[in-house]
């Protein structure tokens, strides 16, 4: 009976962790003011989210050993994002495309790239991700290393001109109209490369 | 008098949960997720062998950086298992970070395949959560919804009352079936969880407008790498967008409600799992889509009672064998939540 008791406790805990990470997710979607609802469930959900992020120890310290013990929890099983994927709705994606400049003048155009078919949709959900205002503080970084990447094998660069931007997609009748995509830049960063990495 | 009230109440409430808990069940739908999860850990090795260090080489070798997903993962807590620690532990045995990537990826692997012959089977199971858990958090930054769904199931796999009666590890070293209670509770957790995931789902979805005029579906169905059908053949089906749009916000926000229900449990089941199949061939997420078939099939399809009366014999530790109803009626009671 002691272990059924141990067993039904942590299943209660279990799910009322799940539950608070779902309904954040949930809660920060109409605080965003993205869903269906009225402005006036924002402010409600904004506190709601909070509640909910408080019980994941959120509010605690980043050092706090309750909040990296939920964290690490959380990560173990699985379940530190909530399940809100393609919702409310599904949002454009977001392009890299690279100018790389050589020494004798000539002008090639790239994009970061991977091999194989698993990795080009990790790739895509890393573009998407750095788009997202929480990664601000790495944005350039991630770009920068990606700038590296296709750099590696060619010698004779000189500069890279990286161009992160959001592509917006036609409506149905838009493309029943003939309209493409539209490319809408978002950042631009250039990079000098120097002489000792050749 | 209120107190007596009370506590009777409680009391009642703590024997239904017991009862809904520990409902005995066979060990067909833990062999379904062992060899499901197998599987799904051996194809996502193999998805990924051509591009494994590409995308998990430290700084200045690899696509983006290892340690700086790490970092970002260390942000949240430093105890989360990552790639680096075995990175670490290979400095101290003279290998290097790519003979140490290459360990895993190859561990991995055979962790897949002893899963799917269920051989070692929790070492197996173990070994497998720890290494996808690494892959996962160490490349954070590329991670997406199947990784999750994956440390999910492992988690809940290497925790459960392994090894199956179909498992090699029973053949070949006569291990004992677990408490059928046991076997229960832990298919109670993964039925509860696959709940959450599609209340959670559908309810997000019924508060975004694309997804009650097929504009989601269109998006999803165009935007790259998804982009696996013509447009021209999706405008063809444009008035269908809306209904398969509204059927999938339906069919998920209904899912924790009709799957408990023994009437329509197996039409639920078939729609849920055709919307995986469709995902994963009409827009190439096929990890994703095994995974949530392999989920489900384990949760609510295998050794279910689908609309008939039904009973399974669970061999019990001795020789004896033990004739148990599968669905509904257990030692403790009647479930409250079966239909």
């Amino acid at each position: 009976m002691a272990s059924k008791r141990i067993h039904a406790a942590w299943f209660i805990v279990h799910f009322f962790l799940i539950a608070a990470v779902c309904f954040a997710g949930v809660f920060s979607l109409i605080a965003e003011g993205s869903t269906i609802l009225p402005p006036a469930f924002d402010k409600y959900a904004r506190n709601s989210e909070l509640v909910a992020a408080w019980f994941l120890g959120k509010q605690a310290g980043a050092h706090s050993p309750f909040r990296r013990g939920i964290a690490t929890y959380l990560h173990a099983a699985g379940v530190q994002t909530g399940y809100t994927f393609f919702a409310p709705n599904v949002p454009g994606y977001h392009r890299l495309a690279f100018e790389l400049y050589y020494e004798d003048g000539h002008v090639e155009y790239q994009s970061p790239h991977v091999s194989g078919e698993a990795a080009a949709l990790r790739l895509e959900s890393l573009l998407d991700r750095i788009a997202d205002d929480q990664y601000e503080p790495i944005r350039e970084v991630v770009v920068k290393l990606l700038a590296l990447s296709v750099s590696r094998d060619r010698p004779y660069l000189k500069k890279i001109r990286a161009t992160f931007g959001a592509v917006t997609p036609p409506e149905i009748s838009d493309f029943e109209n003939g309209k493409g995509e539209s490319f809408q830049p978002m950042f631009r960063y250039d990079f000098s490369l120097r002489e000792d990495k050749k | 008098m209120k107190n007596r009230v009370a506590t009777t109440l409680s009391r009642r409430w703590s024997d239904n949960l017991v009862a809904f808990l520990f409902t005995p069940e066979t060990d067909k739908w833990l062999a379904a997720l062992r060899v499901g999860l197998g599987l799904q850990v051996a194809v996502y090795a193999l998805f990924l062998r051509s591009d494994w260090h590409y995308l998990f080489a430290s700084t200045g070798k690899g696509l983006v950086s290892r340690q700086l997903g790490e970092a970002i993962t260390s942000f949240d807590s430093p105890l989360i298992p990552k790639l680096g620690w075995l990175v670490a532990i290979g400095g101290y045995t003279h290998v290097g970070e790519d003979g140490v990537l290459s360990i895993a990826w190859a561990c991995l692997l055979c962790m897949g395949v002893l899963l799917l012959l269920g051989l070692f089977s929790r070492p197996a199971a173990i070994i497998a959560w720890f290494l996808h858990l690494c892959a996962a958090e160490s490349g954070g930054l590329f991670a997406y919804g199947a990784d999750n769904f994956m440390t999910t199931g492992l988690f809940y796999l290497m925790l459960s009352p392994l090894p199956d009666r179909y498992s090699l590890d029973h053949q070949l070293l006569k291990a004992e079936p677990r408490d059928p209670q046991l076997l229960g509770f832990w298919r109670r957790v993964l039925q509860v969880h696959m709940c959450f995931v599609y209340f959670i789902g559908g309810l997000s979805k019924c508060l975004g407008s694309g997804w009650w005029n097929g504009s989601n579906l269109w998006r999803s169905l165009t935007r790259p790498p998804f982009n696996l059908i013509s447009p021209d053949i999706l405008v063809r089906f444009k008035y269908a967008l809306p209904i398969l749009g509204i059927s999938i916000c339906l069919i998920e926000l209904g899912y924790p409600f009709f799957i408990w229900i023994r009437k329509t449990r197996l039409s639920w089941l078939v729609c849920i799992l055709a919307m995986h199949v469709a995902i994963g061939l009409a827009m190439g997420l096929y990890l994703f889509a095994l995974v949530m078939i392999v989920l489900n099939l384990a949760a609510f399809g295998i050794g279910m009672n689908n609309g008939r009366v039904a009973s399974a014999k669970i061999p019990a530790s001795g020789n004896a064998e033990r004739h148990v109803g599968i669905s509904g009626q257990s030692a403790l009671g009647t479930s409250p939540l079966h239909g």
